[in-house]
């Protein structure tokens, strides 16, 4: 059931959106990678997502406004949060308003694959 | 009247007769026409006698202007009493007459006693006129049938003609005595007028003379006056003249415009009620009184100063002179006023600059001396000796001077003597040694000019600067100290942007990696995957190798150097290196980078650390903002005078324009992080490379920060120093731990 479940990707790097993608596949997941939240949002993937990478800082809607919105529609996606700012007070804010994990980059496959199972048993 | 009968032949011919004197009658008023009284009556008179056999014709004409009336008379010739005039005169016939002229004809009787003669005499009395008015006729006869049917036919027709004629000439009378009068009254009238006339044109000609003198009395006196109105009127001082009781009686336009008054306002006031301060008007009073009384003066004559009041109650100095004006009668007074604010102004003025001048030149231990290049005097003011630590009453000489001149600094001493020799105007720094090895520092600014004589002199200010410098190198070392603070807070800033310029291409390296080796392990291995995500992670790793580079140009270098710069690239660079730390403040950044720009001469790293500052700053001025895009535009174009300018404008809490000059103070800032210090450091580079730096607030929110460059810094040496502060502050962190 899992195996086949969408994991969307929302990073404005462009090598994030190249690599990632093809990573959570080879871990048996369906994925779709978004430049920006609002891409996101304007998609038709956003009821099929079961997990959602989500990079935190971005030009326009950060990753926490993307949050705070599915939230406020009901839509509550886990959230695994990702950043190349190794801040850690972060951390507990997000976790707080309820992401599964907050990894900051570079992170090992496995740190990845960890949260996305913790995200998808989360439903 | 009865008809007397008479013989029928005789009647014929007495009718016919009678019809030949009726015609000669009728006749009558043709030939009397146009003649007087005087001659009609005794006319008629002639012409009846020889009609009729009368005895007595008496004629009586009342004057219509109630004078006396005419009497004629006329007897017949065969009286013997007829020459005798005594006895027919009319006057005496008239008086016979005179009690029945009042009387009707009809009442008179037909006949009286004869005045001429013996016996009785027949009358007939003839109006003259309708109601007698002109006068009467009394014919009378001695004959008793008197008058007969033809005498009296003839005596009426008689008395008609001549009261036709006798109302003719009367008319006529009246007109010519009406026209005489008229006559003699136009005479009189224009002999009067001749008269008047006459008188007038004398009265004419005296009054031309007299107002031809008075004219000419006038003219002068209008010359005169002109000539003393304009003085008065054009004088710059002004003049008011009063009468002996202090009334203004002349106020000119200087005037006028010193005191506030118009002329109109002021004349027949009192002098010291519009003039004299309150305080003073008591004194006033009492010299002018004191000097009416005795004749003595403390300011009649004399040149003085005082004070005086404006119509707008201000009160301001004047210089007053005051003359008495030579007439006779009550004395008056002429007061010339000079508003000398200006003068005690200027006098106060030079008397502080003079002062200030003494003073500062104690406070800045500057002196002054003069010199005659060709003889080598020289004149040394005191504060000079006191630099020098000289005593004035030595001579002073050249080597004398040598003397205290810091061995490292003759050579340039020389340099500046040969100077002298030239004429030109220079400034030198050189350094004094004294008794007691300390050092002092002097600065000379001097000025050549020409004697008279043709022969060159110097003019110079000497000044002693050492607390100066001594301060400068303090300051300079509190500032590179300063600085390392600075860079400490910056580098706290950059330090997440740089970990996430490295992180990125990190994580994406992994993240490659990892994939590969996945599809490298799968059965049967995805050995293309594989490939693709190798070559990424090649990519990536290229990508680090990149930011390390461009952090390594921006932190490594140990020197300034000078080399062509192209701004545009510069900026890129920096905003590569500064992108996340934008972004993570959720920055919209807009790049208006103009194309085609020349190159610019300087320090690459220096101005990339200036931008870099000004980028930052943008950023951390938008960090409170949330009602408006946190937008920050980098833009470079052209500047006027060959300058190449890079802008960073943001869209923050702005500053205050009041604050502009203070904004590149070492400890000037708007925010409580404390990155203001590095917009000192910045200006410093900046002016370094011949530039400018400066800030401005926005027409809408937010400010904007520009530097301006030369296209070509002929020569620039940008200060090396600035640069090592910079770069020690990021390779030297141990010692940014350690700063204060």
């Amino acid at each position: 059931m899992t195996s086949r479940s969408l994991v969307s990707v929302v990073d404005d790097d462009e090598s994030v959106r190249e690599s990632l993608p093809d990573l959570i596949r080879e871990f048996g997941f369906t994925a779709q990678a978004f430049a920006s939240a609002e891409e996101f949002l304007a998609s038709d993937y956003v009821g099929q997502t079961k997990c959602l990478i989500l990079d935190i800082a971005m030009p326009g809607m950060s990753g926490p406004d993307l949050q705070q919105v599915l939230s406020m529609r009901g839509q509550a996606i886990p959230i695994v949060f990702i950043t190349a700012h190794g801040d850690e007070s972060m951390r507990p804010r997000l976790l707080r308003r309820g992401a599964v994990a907050c990894l900051f980059k570079p992170f090992s496959d496995t740190t990845l694959l960890g949260a996305l199972n913790a995200a998808l048993q989360a439903t | 009247m009865d008809a007397r009968r008479e013989e029928p032949t005789e009647e014929i011919l007495r009718l016919q007769r009678c019809i030949d004197d009726m015609f000669s009658l009728l006749e009558q008023p043709a030939i009397l026409h146009g003649a007087d009284p005087g001659r009609i009556v005794p006319g008629i008179l002639d012409v009846l006698s020889g009609m009729l056999q009368l005895d007595l014709i008496y004629v009586r004409l009342s004057d219509q202007h109630g004078a006396a009336p005419t009497e004629f008379v006329q007897v017949a010739r065969s009286q013997d009493w007829a020459t005798n005039p005594a006895l027919i005169s009319p006057t005496q016939i008239g008086r016979t007459f005179k009690h029945l002229l009042d009387n009707a004809p009809q009442q008179w009787p037909s006949s009286i006693r004869n005045p001429i003669g013996d016996g009785e005499m027949s009358i007939l009395p003839l109006r003259l006129g309708l109601h007698g008015e002109i006068g009467v006729i009394v014919a009378g006869s001695q004959r008793a049938d008197f008058p007969r049917q033809t005498e009296l036919l003839l005596l009426s027709v008689a008395a008609k003609q001549a009261t036709i004629g006798l109302q003719a000439a009367r008319l006529l009378a009246e007109q010519q005595r009406t026209d005489n009068e008229l006559d003699q009254r136009v005479a009189r009238r224009i002999a009067d007028l001749v008269a008047i006339n006459e008188k007038l044109r004398q009265e004419l000609a005296e009054s031309r003379l007299a107002e031809k003198h008075l004219r000419q009395a006038a003219n002068e006196l209008r010359l005169s006056e002109a000539r003393k109105a304009a003085i008065v009127d054009s004088v710059l001082d002004c003049i008011v003249t009063i009468d002996h009781t202090g009334r203004i009686t002349e106020f000119n336009p200087a005037a006028e415009q010193t005191f506030g008054y118009s002329r109109d306002e002021v004349l027949g006031r009192s002098l010291a009620d519009v003039m004299i301060p309150p305080a003073m008007r008591q004194l006033h009073q009492q010299g002018m009184a004191r000097y009416l009384a005795t004749g003595e003066t403390r300011v009649i004559g004399r040149r003085i100063e005082l004070t005086a009041l404006r119509a707008d109650g201000t009160e301001f100095p004047v210089e007053l002179a005051i003359t008495r004006i030579p007439s006779d009668g009550p004395p008056t007074f002429t007061g010339y006023l000079r508003d000398i604010t200006q003068r005690k102004r200027s006098e106060e003025e030079l008397r502080r600059s003079q002062a200030f001048l003494a003073e500062t030149r104690r406070l800045s231990s500057t002196g002054g001396f003069f010199k005659r290049v060709a003889t080598g005097e020289i004149v040394w003011s005191e504060e000079v000796y006191r630099i020098f630590e000289f005593d004035p009453t030595l001579p002073l000489t050249l080597e004398r001077i040598l003397t205290r001149v810091h061995p490292e600094d003759i050579h340039s001493f020389n340099e500046m003597l040969d100077r002298q020799r030239r004429g030109t105007d220079y400034e030198h720094d050189y350094r004094l040694l004294m008794p007691d090895q300390s050092v002092k520092y002097l600065h000379v600014v001097a000025h050549a000019t020409r004697h008279h004589d043709g022969q060159l002199e110097y003019m110079a200010a000497v000044q002693d600067v050492t607390q100066r410098r001594l301060a400068e190198e303090a300051l300079a070392k509190a500032r590179s100290e300063l600085a390392h603070v600075a860079r400490a807070t910056t580098l706290g800033a950059l330090t997440a942007s740089i970990a996430h310029e490295v992180n990125q291409p990190l994580s994406g390296i992994i993240t490659n990696a990892s994939t590969c080796l996945r599809m490298l392990a799968a059965d049967p291995p995805n050995v293309d995957g594989a490939r693709e995500t190798a070559r990424r992670t090649i990519r990536d790793g290229n990508r680090a190798s990149e930011v390390i580079t461009r952090l390594r140009a921006l932190f490594s270098k140990k020197h300034a150097s000078t080399e062509t710069v192209d701004l545009n690239e510069a900026a890129r660079e920096v905003i590569a290196l500064s992108l996340s730390e934008l972004q993570q403040n959720q920055v919209i950044l807009r790049q208006e980078l103009k194309d085609d720009l020349p190159s610019v001469t300087g320090d690459r790293v220096q101005l990339q650390q200036v931008i870099l500052n000004l980028l930052l700053n943008a950023s951390d001025a938008m960090r409170d903002i949330n009602d408006r895009p946190r937008l920050l535009v980098v833009r470079t174009e052209h500047d006027k005078n060959d300058h190449i300018r890079l802008s960073v404008q943001d869209a923050g809490t702005g500053f205050d324009p009041k604050g502009a000059a203070k904004l590149f103070d070492a400890f000037y800032t708007t925010k409580s992080g404390g990155m203001g210090i590095g917009l000192s450091v910045s200006r410093s580079i900046i002016e370094s490379h011949r530039g400018r730096l400066w800030a401005t607030p926005n027409d809408g929110a937010g400010a904007t920060f520009a530097f301006s460059v030369p296209l070509r810094s002929e020569g620039v040496i940008a200060d090396p120093s600035l640069g090592a502060i910079w770069t020690s502050a990021v390779t030297d962190t141990p010692q940014i731990e350690r700063t204060p």
